[in-house]
């Protein structure tokens, strides 16, 4: 089955940017000045402390052998260990890494929700109100930063309305007993939909403008297309036309336009993360680069580049059901 | 010969039907300028710009000359509250609502007792220097990556894309901070950390060229004759990529400049005092509640200065394609 | 002879652009019979394209047709007439839209397109895709659409249908994806076809395969065709009936073998002579000098003038509507040249005048430009 094989071939092709990523986030926290076990001790540590310190971590060997140790650490699932907080990076992220999940996968969905019908509507009405409308929305849309989106939102929305939760982001299948005023899981999922909408509208809002973008340009395109005029030809209707025919391939720039999207959308969580106060990877970067904690940097960055990897593949894949010529190995 | 490219910014240099004299002609600063004149959304792109960036070089001759003098004798000092006392003024219009608000302070005053509107425009300096700088890093190194890939082709091609690729594997914000992070957290290495997240935007428009003019006829006969392919590539390949490569710094100073406000709201970026949008907006979060206005300015200077970069590009990616709206 | 299937009268179909009208189409007439195969030939930029999307009324914007009569079968595809108010309207009996779709398109009419790499939509099957004509086309239900698919795959020479039914248009060559255009168009079982240039991005040998399917398919389904080319040797092998346009204009109308051996227009003599022939060699072989000037602001009097080797000053002046010059007991065989008799204004005292075919171009008549098409 091509599809299959496409796959594994996807998969085995992203292993040399994996490689490169921990070389790049190993050789940035290398460069990192200051001590972290001074910053973990304070000003005057007790005699042989630092070097027992650095010892257990391995900061006394020479830098490529921790490289060597740090990259077969991670194919083994090991990160190493936070010095700030005496924890496995791991352990760490792992308990970050589903909120920043949640909520760039709710951001993407709300942006794609959003922008296809706009996209869809602005390409079939072209230069027509309804088409300057979604232009003039989506040129402000890719030139807001999403920050202040978020800052707008909490002060309309939060503050003088009431209607949101300004910070937090509880996830939805976390325990009733964690949070506040949940007795039953669907009260918690209800409470984290709650705390999601402003976030996601925020970090959405980028990534559905461009989208809409795409989605225009690459429809306009599509409708012009010679398979369009030949299903015109034999009475098939406009509507269904936009719906299927032209639509199907319009999509392909889309996906890609959504793959590439994720990495302002993964950067983007930092921001929003921050604005909103919700415990994701990008406020555990912060912190770790505040501690200085080099594993744990490197850990985060790694994880970042992996969750960008991994949403490439899957748009990728997406890409290739879509479009058969990719999986069946013509260059397209 | 029209050239293929897989780029959607693939531009008239490679539409079918036009004759080498024309190629010129068509990407030529003054056809560029003169297709652009003739956009009205392209023109008022050009106009934002303007008014930004003299704002923007007003501020850089007061802060590097004068010291902030010019701005402290006229007006007061965008670095320094002279009382030195705490105090949020709204903006005028907004007195009854909070007490106050005087026309010295159109825009009221932030947390620190300073000019807000003085701020925006003192701001523009670091929006508008990282713009261009973040952006003119990303061009130079991307079209020198891109060009000697294309050129060498083989393992340096292959190691120098891998390389691009990967940078491109860490989300921008990410790479940025880790990168200042190891180097330094100021204002130069925020330029050079956006300038390398774009290279590998503009590697990927110049090697494409590079590789399809590679195999073009034309350059297999200039190179029968003895014609170096580096002459080829720098004094054809290059120029004749303005247009796609206008259009993309265009937009790419939209994005820098958007990166680096956000660098900024993180503590990133510009250091207090030294005023910036991106920090006015971090600062303003404490004060959402009393003075909503604090956060409401500086992200309104963004977004118009980023639109202005936006429309501008649009407007010469019309200009300079006409099949995109025909 | 029969009422015939389709008939066109005088059709003028424009293109409203930033630089003025194209006169894309200007006032044609033909007809086409039941079981004929007509041709309609010219070089690119004729308006034959535009011709043929007319008959469909599938001209896109900002071309629109401004007038003539399409008839089909007794319905009015296309016909206006004078409102209380003075303006032009469609006629009551004209299609709307929405009968167009349902009753003529595909189902009446169906079309072969010219580029087969294009026509065929990428991301979904070729099986899917034909079924989904035959099912709108046919009132079939899926199971028996994709039953008279592969049926139809099989007839126009595709091997092992059931399983390239379900593969996608990348996967088959040219020339196969032409034969599935064909099957579609089939398929629908129309009265007419029209097949706009469907072998001309094929090479040579596979041309002449299909061209020898068509015939063959043809007699068979007894469908009529409008055969649109720019290929005299094409139209010798398989037209009935030839149109020779130039510039938006037919200016030659007659059977296959008149055509070709009792040529009346310089034009289509040009056209005969730029095209190898066995009985030729390549030293005879002659390419008509000049370009086609654009339609967008067609030169006065006889269109062809800027480039007949027979011109003279007359044809400058007077501009000749094609005029049927047979002798009474013979097919008709029309032309719009006057150089024959019948137009009778003064061709033969008239001046030659100097043409791009006389050696020389005459400066600023014609500009290398877009395809009007
Ligand atoms: S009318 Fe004159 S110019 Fe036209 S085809 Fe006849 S001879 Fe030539």
């Amino acid at each position: 089955m091509g599809l299959l094989r496409y796959t594994l071939w996807r998969v085995a092709q992203a292993i040399p940017v994996l490689v490169g990523i921990i070389t790049i986030t190993f050789f940035l926290a290398n460069q990192i000045p200051g001590d972290p076990v001074e910053i973990m001790l304070g000003p005057s540590p007790a005699q042989g402390q630092v070097e027992a310190i650095r010892a257990r971590y391995g900061l006394d060997r020479p830098a490529y052998e921790r490289f060597l140790t740090y990259l077969s650490g991670v194919v083994t699932g090991d990160l190493g260990r936070s010095i700030y907080y005496d924890r496995p990076v791991l352990e760490m992220i792992l308990l970050r890494l589903p909120v920043t999940l949640y909520l760039t996968v709710s951001a993407f969905l709300f942006a794609i929700v959003t922008a296809i019908p706009l996209g869809v509507i602005s390409a079939k009405r072209r230069n027509k109100p309804a088409d300057h409308v979604s232009r003039i929305v989506s040129l402000i849309g890719v030139s807001t930063p999403s920050f202040w989106i978020g800052l707008m939102l909490i002060i309309v929305f939060a503050f003088h309305l009431g209607w949101f939760p300004a910070r937090g982001l509880p996830l939805p299948w976390a325990s009733p007993a964690d949070i506040r005023g949940a007795e039953t899981q669907l009260q918690v999922v209800w409470t984290s939909l709650h705390h999601l909408a402003m976030p996601m509208v925020a970090l959405g809002t980028l990534q559905m403008a461009q989208i809409t973008r795409i989605e225009r340009s690459s429809m306009v395109e599509s409708l012009q297309g010679e398979y369009v005029k030949l299903a015109r030809a034999y009475g098939v209707s406009e509507s269904k036309i936009a719906r299927k025919h032209a639509f199907q391939v319009a999509q392909l720039p889309v996906i890609t336009i959504i793959g590439l999207g994720l990495s302002t959308a993964l950067g983007g969580a930092v921001l929003t993360e921050t604005v909103f106060e919700i415990p994701g990877m990008g406020r555990l970067i912060i912190t770790a680069i505040n501690n200085q904690d080099y594993e744990l940097i490197m850990g985060t960055t790694f994880m970042f580049g992996v969750a960008f990897v991994v949403g490439v593949i899957v748009t990728d894949i997406a890409y290739a059901y879509i479009d058969p010529r990719v999986a069946y190995g013509e260059e397209t | 010969m029209a050239t293929e490219t897989d780029t959607p910014t693939d531009t008239p240099a490679n539409t079918e039907g036009t004759g080498a004299g024309e190629i010129e002609a068509r990407v030529g600063l003054r056809y560029t300028l003169r297709q652009v004149r003739r956009d009205t959304t392209a023109r008022i792109g050009i106009y934002t710009i303007g008014f930004i960036t003299v704002v923007a070089v007003l501020a850089s001759i007061d802060h590097y000359v004068f010291g902030y003098g010019v701005a402290e004798a006229i007006w007061y000092s965008p670095v320094q509250d002279p009382e030195q006392v705490e105090r949020l003024l709204p903006p005028v219009g907004m007195e009854n609502q909070f007490g106050q608000g005087t026309l010295e302070h159109p825009m009221g005053t932030d947390h620190r007792g300073r000019d807000i509107l003085g701020r925006l425009f003192y701001g523009t300096r670091i929006a508008i220097t990282v713009g261009f700088m973040a952006t003119a890093i990303g061009l130079i190194g991307g079209t020198l990556i891109g060009a000697i890939s294309g050129y060498y082709g083989g393992w340096i091609d292959d190691v120098l894309q891998r390389f691009t690729e990967t940078i491109y594997a860490i989300p921008f914000l990410v790479l940025v901070i880790a990168f200042m992070t190891a180097f330094g957290r100021n204002l130069t290495f925020a330029m050079v950390g956006v300038g390398i997240t774009s290279v590998p935007v503009f590697n990927r428009l110049i090697r494409s060229r590079v590789v399809s003019v590679r195999e073009e006829d034309y350059i297999e006969a200039a190179r029968a004759a003895g014609v170096k392919d580096r002459n080829i590539i720098f004094r054809h390949v290059i120029p004749n990529s303005f247009a796609p490569v206008l259009v993309q710094a265009t937009l790419q100073i939209g994005v820098s400049i958007l990166i680096v406000a956000g660098l900024s709201f993180l503590g990133f970026g510009a250091q207090p005092p030294t005023p910036s949008w991106g920090q006015m907006l971090s600062a303003s979060r404490n004060y959402m509640l009393p003075a909503p206005t604090f956060s409401i300015f500086p992200g309104i200077a963004i977004l118009i200065t980023v639109i202005g970069f936006n429309i501008l590009g649009d407007g010469l990616q019309d200009a300079l394609d006409p099949r995109i709206n025909n | 002879m029969s009422e015939p299937l389709l008939s066109v009268r005088d059709l003028k179909t424009q293109f409203f652009t930033e630089d003025g009208t194209v006169r894309a189409v200007d006032g044609i007439s033909f007809d086409v019979h039941e079981g004929e195969i007509v041709g309609l030939v010219g070089e690119s930029g004729a308006g034959k394209s535009v011709a043929t999307s007319s008959i469909l009324r599938l001209v896109d914007s900002p071309g629109e047709i401004v007038g003539g009569e399409i008839e089909f079968k007794g319905e009015t595809i296309f016909g206006l007439e004078t409102g209380d108010d003075g303006e032009l309207r469609p006629r009551d009996e004209m299609l709307t839209e929405q009968e167009m779709r349902e009753q003529i398109r595909g189902r009446e009419i169906a079309i072969i397109f010219q580029d087969p790499m294009e026509s065929l939509n990428p991301v979904f099957t070729v099986g899917g895709q034909l079924r989904e004509f035959i099912e709108i086309n046919r009132d079939l239900d899926s199971d028996e659409a994709k039953k008279e698919a592969i049926d139809m795959l099989r007839e126009v020479g595709i091997p092992a249908p059931e399983s390239r039914y379900d593969e996608y248009p990348h996967q088959f060559s040219g020339g196969m994806r032409q034969r599935v255009l064909i099957a579609m168009a089939l398929a629908c079982q129309p009265d007419l076809i029209i097949a706009d240039e469907p072998t001309t991005a094929l090479d040579v040998t596979v041309e002449g395969e299909i061209l020898e399917m068509v015939t063959d398919l043809q007699e068979r389904y007894d469908t009529s065709f409008v055969w649109v080319t720019h290929d005299m040797s094409v139209v010798a092998e398989i037209c009935d009936r030839v149109n020779v346009m130039y510039l938006g204009e037919i200016i030659e109308q007659a059977e296959v073998n008149d055509l070709f051996y009792d040529t009346k227009h310089p034009y289509t003599t040009a056209l005969l002579d730029s095209m190898p022939r066995p009985d030729r060699t390549v030293d005879e072989l002659r390419p008509i000098e000049g370009v086609m000037p654009e339609a967008i602001d067609p030169p006065a009097g006889c269109r062809f003038h800027s480039r007949c080797p027979e011109a003279r000053k007359v044809c400058r002046e007077v501009h000749p509507e094609p005029r049927d010059l047979s002798e009474e007991s013979e097919a008709i065989h029309a032309a719009a040249c006057v150089k024959h008799d019948a137009f009778d204004v003064g061709y033969d005292e008239s001046q030659p005048i100097d043409t791009q075919a006389g050696g020389g171009f005459s400066a600023g008549l014609t500009e290398t430009g877009g395809d009007a098409e």
